[in-house]
């Protein structure tokens, strides 16, 4: 080395390994062990699994072909889960549009009312929807009409907690603009916050109906009307390949759904 | 010795990226490549060590051929060929030391190098590398959190952790302002001349060519326009490269050449 | 100087928005009208619902000692949502890798893009109730495997954007030292995107927690069988107790699991904003893009 180089530097000491990693991967490592383990947890046994799985592998045969012939049977209640979807998204999107305003520390009126909405959310969202169709089969009767409130509740919940995030980020200029011209919450909110979060609500509101098109599928399973009740049948009677037929028509359904909801989202807004 | 055979590149738009080149780089040398953006100098550093493949041609290193080396061999050829990045394309998220060791990647045994537990040697020629570019101090802090110099510094240090006898380097201080764009450059020419490391730059800037360029390529259209010394690019040579004049855009600045 | 009149310019044509907004019209008035609900009992509506909401919690109230029974179900549905979401991580890391466009081939990661979608279509509860539970039977087993395939789908579609928004520099640098294909996965590719992947398997884990819990409902494992017993028995009191858990229950872990995630992302340079993310993750579950 020529004297044109910088005199030695002390290498650095080699810092002690990441505590918290560490720590996390033990975290792990022990709920992974609680969860699978045969006193604690769900006896997760590799060998009997896959014996289970080779045994039970000539089920699937049953799957195939399908049978199309049950097909006019499946067409009513197909169209009562999309009536179910429909409904839901429309009356639970609405809901949650004022839900939402409320949810927002930029738009709610008082301290107490965004508390109160905030918590009131997080608890409604901790349901799943199928767990709602089940209470309301047992409050209400079978048909479509608890599956309809159930997914109002699902619905809200979540869209007015992104909607809510959404307006927690908004642009502060209009709102404060719209203050400047004297006008009230309702009126501020109306004029200077919807506007800016319309396309996110309709790409919400969208997005929610996708999400009530298959849970209104599986609702039927436990009685809150749409197709799922035909599986319950199917089931029952160990028809396999009239089961895979409705399988198909979800999947359909599904994958049209989002066509239109692609299609909707590009022309809404 | 690096020798381009009529060397042609054809991207698959229809670009002609290269255009029957031929040319020798000896052993040791510090070579700048000069012209337009498109112009060809990226591709030319590029086919050296393969990452852009020749569709017309022959480039052999050490009379091995390049385009016709098999995957394990080109990575062997690789692995003795270091390259700097403009945008230094360091790991943001791990160390400036790891990111030296990725230069003993080829060297390291796979389990090894997958799970960061690389030999002693390997950590050695790792800080040697990073005391040769003056931040060994810097070893364990997260390369996201150092100032452009600085990591191109750290790309300088991988690049050298691989003991490579030859360094390509792509538009190296684009990033960088003038005064640490000099010290980048200094350090390079440095390494040229302590270690005899064949150098070769695409640089944008035609003043800081010439004084750091042993030897000055220019580059137009996938053509050899000018192949010669410093003190000989002038204004004609000039606008044969970039086809127009000189303007204050194609150089640094003086001001900063004495910093 | 004079000035030339601009004219006016005329409302821009709204035409397909307007058509686009009749159709939503049309298909909403022919539920609305089609639906077999019973017009004349949704006046009772109310009346009922504040009914069961008094059964659920009021009065005689919930059954406290119901609680350990009920928690120790709602374990066992949190044991099946672990273990499945650890499947389908597993199985998704590789399958994302081979999915993504600048790592593979564009056919070989169409080809498994689609067949993301195809498993991320079918709702988790359907593959337990139409495949596993034929297959296996009834228990946790069926509710595990349901999980984890379902969130193979997801899970792998969301990777798979991830590794292919990732810088190609870093990629291209270690291809130059001459490192072998795995170490520059390792190197390139993986510190880039590793610490949103595990933020998509911990969101994940929240999410299933709710999947095991309603297929405990269909014989699966978990709280939801014990939801529909006491509710089958007119066990209000017990079916309130139950609720109470599952709410409790999720909203911790949904609260702990997010600060977790908070805190990965955190050492992420170029973050999204929460809200983007939180919504372009809740979208990969129904977005066939």
């Amino acid at each position: 080395m020529t004297a044109a180089t910088a005199p030695r530097v002390a290498r650095p000491k080699r810092p002690s390994r990441s505590f918290v990693g560490l720590l996390a991967f033990l975290v792990f490592a022990v709920i992974t062990w609680w969860a699978a383990s045969e006193e604690y947890g769900l006896n997760f046994d590799i060998p009997e699994l896959l014996t289970n799985l080779t045994r039970g592998a000539d089920i699937l045969a049953e799957f195939w072909p399908p049978d199309f012939s049950v097909v006019s049977r499946t067409i009513a209640p197909l169209l009562e889960t999309v009536q179910i979807a429909v409904i839901a998204s429309l009356i639970g999107c609405s809901l949650a549009l004022p839900i939402a305003f409320l949810a927002s520390r930029v738009t709610a009126p008082n301290l107490v009312a965004y508390i109160l909405d905030r918590s009131i959310l997080s608890v409604v969202r901790a349901l799943p929807d199928v767990l709602y169709a089940i209470i309301f089969v047992a409050a209400l009767s079978i048909g479509p009409l608890p599956g309809i409130l159930a997914l109002i509740l699902f619905n809200i919940a979540v869209v007015a907690k992104l909607l809510s995030e959404t307006v927690d980020g908004v642009d502060q200029g209009p709102i404060e603009a719209a203050r400047a011209t004297g006008a009230n919450r309702l009126l501020t909110v109306r004029w200077a916050v919807l506007p800016q979060v319309l396309p996110n609500y309709v790409a919400y509101s969208l997005y929610a109906f996708e999400l009530n098109i298959r849970a209104s599928a599986v609702l039927g399973i436990v009685g809150a009307g749409g197709i799922g009740n035909l599986i319950n049948e199917f089931r029952r009677f160990f028809q396999y390949d009239a089961l895979m037929v409705v399988v198909i028509e979800i999947l359909v359904l599904v994958i049209i759904v989002e066509w239109i909801s692609i299609w909707l989202r590009r022309r809404l807004v | 010795m690096i020798r381009f055979e009529n060397a042609s590149v054809t991207y698959p738009g229809g670009v002609h990226a290269l255009k029957n080149l031929t040319l020798e780089i000896p052993d040791g040398q510090m070579m700048v490549i000069v012209g337009l953006s498109g112009a060809g100098k990226s591709t030319l550093i590029r086919a050296i060590n393969g990452l852009v493949p020749l569709t017309g041609g022959d480039l052999t290193i050490d009379g091995v051929s390049v385009p016709g080396a098999k995957p394990k061999q080109l990575r062997e050829i690789r692995s003795r060929i270091g390259m700097i990045f403009q945008t230094f394309n360091l790991v943001n998220r791990t160390t400036v030391l790891n990111n030296v060791l990725m230069g003993r990647l080829h060297d390291a045994g796979t389990m090894r190098s997958l799970l960061a537990w690389y030999k002693p040697a390997d950590i050695e020629i790792a800080m040697r590398a990073l005391e040769r570019v003056g931040i060994v101090e810097k070893a364990y802090v997260r390369a996201s959190n150092l100032s452009g110099g600085q990591q191109q510094r750290v790309g300088i240090a991988r690049a050298l952790a691989q003991e490579p006898k030859i360094i390509l380097a792509d538009e190296p201080v684009a990033s960088l302002d003038p005064p640490t764009s000099h010290v980048v450059m200094r350090d390079l020419q440095r390494i040229n001349r302590e270690l005899n490391m064949t150098t070769i730059i695409n640089l944008h800037f035609l003043d800081l060519a010439k004084v750091y360029g042993e030897r000055i390529i220019g580059m137009r259209a996938g053509e050899l326009v000018y192949d010669g010394t410093g003190d000989k690019a002038d204004e004609n040579v000039f606008r044969d490269i970039y086809g127009r004049s000189l303007t204050a855009d194609d150089l640094m600045g003086e001001a900063a050449a004495a910093g | 100087m004079t000035r030339t009149p601009v004219s006016r310019p005329s409302k821009p044509s709204q035409r397909t928005k307007h058509i686009a907004t009749a159709l939503v019209v049309l298909v909403v008035v022919w539920a609305t009208l089609t639906v077999d609900v019973r017009i004349e009992r949704l006046p009772d509506l109310p009346a009922d619902l504040v009914r069961i909401f008094g059964r659920l919690f009021l009065e005689p109230g919930p059954e406290w000692s119901y609680f350990p029974t009920a928690f120790e179900y709602m374990m066992e549905s949190i044991q099946i949502a672990w273990l499945g979401t650890i499947i389908g991580a597993i199985l998704s890391l590789p399958l994302a890798f081979f999915g993504a466009k600048n790592i593979t081939s564009g056919l070989v990661s169409n080809i498994i893009r689609q067949l993301l979608n195809a498993i991320r279509a079918i709702p988790e509860i359907l593959v337990a109730v139409v495949i596993f539970i034929p297959m296996v039977g009834l228990g946790a087993y069926p509710g595990m495997l349901a999980i984890g395939v379902h969130s193979v789908g997801t899970l792998g579609k969301l990777s798979a954007e991830v590794i292919e928004g990732i810088n190609p520099g870093p990629v291209e640098a270690a291809r130059a030292t001459g490192g072998r294909p795995l170490q520059i996965q390792r190197w390139g590719v993986l510190p880039q995107v590793l610490p949103e992947i595990v933020a998509f398997w911990l969101y994940r884990f929240e999410i299933n927690i709710r999947a095991s819990a309603i297929l405990g409902a269909v014989g699966a494992g978990g709280i939801g069988e014990a939801l529909v017993q006491s509710l089958l028995y007119r066990r209000y009191d017990r079916a309130g107790m139950v609720i109470i858990v599952v709410i409790v229950v999720t909203i911790l872990i949904d609260t702990a699991s997010g600060w977790l995630r908070r805190r990965i992302i955190e050492g992420a340079p170029g973050a999204t904003a929460t809200e983007d993310r939180s919504f372009a993750v809740a979208r990969a579950d129904t977005d066939f893009g």
